[in-house]
Formats: C-alpha cells, structure tokens, sequence
C-alpha cells in the first residue's frame, strides 16, 4: 500500500487513462442501475420517507466495498497504488460505481421529509459499509 | 448523449481524485488515505451546492452530469471502507476506526456548509 513514486510522464498519462476508463464504465453502471431504481411506478399520492431510502445506491454500495476489499485484501494484495490494474479497477471502476457524494443527495431528500430517518439511513449506510469490508476480509482470514 | 456525459463526468471526477492522492504520496509517502477522505469531503461539498444550486432546474441533464457524474466520480464508498478495513488487518485499529467514524461525518458537513454556501 505504501508508494513513494514519482512516475515519468508517460506513466502518469497511463495511469490517469486506466483511472478514467475504470471510472467511466463504473460511473455508466451505476447510473444506469440507479435509473432503472427510479422507473415510474404506477403508485401515486404524497411521498413518504421509506420511498426515498437510496435502495439501490446503498447495494451498489456494499457490493463495491465488499469486492474491493477482497481484491485488495487478495489478488491485488502489496499492489502499488499507481499500479494500473489496481488504478482501473479500484480506484476507476469501484471509485466511479460507488459515490458517497449520491448518497448524501438521496439523504437531504429523506431530511426534508423525517429527519429521524435521514439519521437512521446514514447510519445504516456506514454499518453496511464496515459489515461489507468484514465479509470481504473474511475470505483471507486465518 | 446525457449518458455519455455523466460516464466522462464520472471519469473526470476519478482522474480529479486520483490526481489528488498522487500528488499527497508524492510529496508525503503514506499509505493512509488522507487524500480520500479529502476527496469524499470536497465532492460532498460540491454536491451540497450544486444540489441546492441546481434543484428544479429546468435543465436535469445538468444536474444530473454534475451530481451523478462529476460528484459521484470524485467521491468514492469503496475506498472509504475497503482501506480502514486493510488498515485494521495491519493492526492500525484506532488510525482505522478513527476514519470510519469521521469521513461520512466530515462529508456530512462539508455537504451541509455546501448547501449553505449556495443559500447565500
């Protein structure tokens, strides 16, 4: 994990290629897994706070943390952060398929309808992150 | 065309964060991720502004290039556990929990004084 490394130029654009074109397919994914969340439903009336909970946002979430724990913790293991293999899937691809930034947008929504609830999301959001990186380490415990 | 800007925004938002945690290493080798953290802070608080900023906006495509692209590009979940729980294994607990306890809420305050910027 540790790195001390000043990469020659044709490296750095190498390594800024690979973290862009990891972060634009994650990016793609979860949009369009977030768009077919938000599909129009035939159920209408006033919007409770249940209905705004980030479902898929939050799955997209957990299986992001969960893999990318397992990759670091196994075949990508003593990878350097500059690595490109490590740069496209880690940083690009998970970076760009998980966002922290779409969690706390879905959040202010449920604030302005129950702010109890806004707080228990956030909360559970973090314990399923901490639960997601337990069980992608469980894998490589002795 | 919507969906193409929002994956080169998202990928913009992963070189930007990337860029960062270069150029932290670079300078201060380290394998904690401070740079992410700042990452996930920054993008959190430009989501605070561009979501106040740009709610009802009558062009969604813009809000939806910045937020779910720019924004959800630069700030990454994975990392933000995946690291402390690497970190814990290499028995940096309290470095680890330490992290897992102020990152959402440093994200959660710089999204809010982000909202707040924009109410001005």
């Amino acid at each position: 994990m540790s790195a001390n490394v000043t990469l020659k130029p044709r490296e750095f654009v190498m390594a800024l290629s690979s973290t862009a074109a990891g972060g634009f397919v994650g990016t793609l994914l979860r949009d369009l897994l977030v768009r077919f969340e938000h599909l129009p439903s035939p159920t209408s009336g006033s919007v409770t706070w249940p209905q705004e909970i980030p479902w898929m946002l939050l799955a997209i979430n957990f299986v992001g943390v969960f893999l990318a724990t397992r990759l670091l913790r196994g075949p990508l293991r003593g990878h350097d952060p500059n690595d490109l293999t490590r740069l496209l899937v880690i940083t690009g691809f998970f970076g760009g398929l998980t966002s922290y930034s779409g969690l706390f947008v879905d959040l202010a929504a449920i604030w302005h309808l129950c702010i109890g609830g806004a707080i228990g999301v956030a909360v559970g959001a973090v314990l399923s992150g901490v639960l997601a990186a337990w069980l992608g380490l469980l894998r490589h415990r002795r | 065309m919507t969906l193409l800007l929002i994956s080169l925004f998202g990928a913009l938002g992963c070189v930007v964060r990337y860029v960062m945690e270069y150029g932290v290493r670079r300078h201060h080798p380290t394998n904690r991720p401070w740079a992410t953290v700042a990452a996930n802070a920054l993008g959190s608080g430009v989501a605070g502004y561009a979501a106040y900023r740009l709610v009802g906006s009558a062009d969604a495509h813009v809000r939806d290039v910045v937020l779910t692209g720019f924004c959800g590009g630069l700030t990454t979940f994975s990392s933000a556990f995946a690291i402390p729980a690497i970190l814990q294994r290499e028995h940096h607990w309290g470095y680890s929990l330490a992290l897992v306890i102020t990152t959402p809420l440093t994200c959660a305050g710089l999204f809010a004084l982000g909202m707040a910027l924009a109410h001005l």
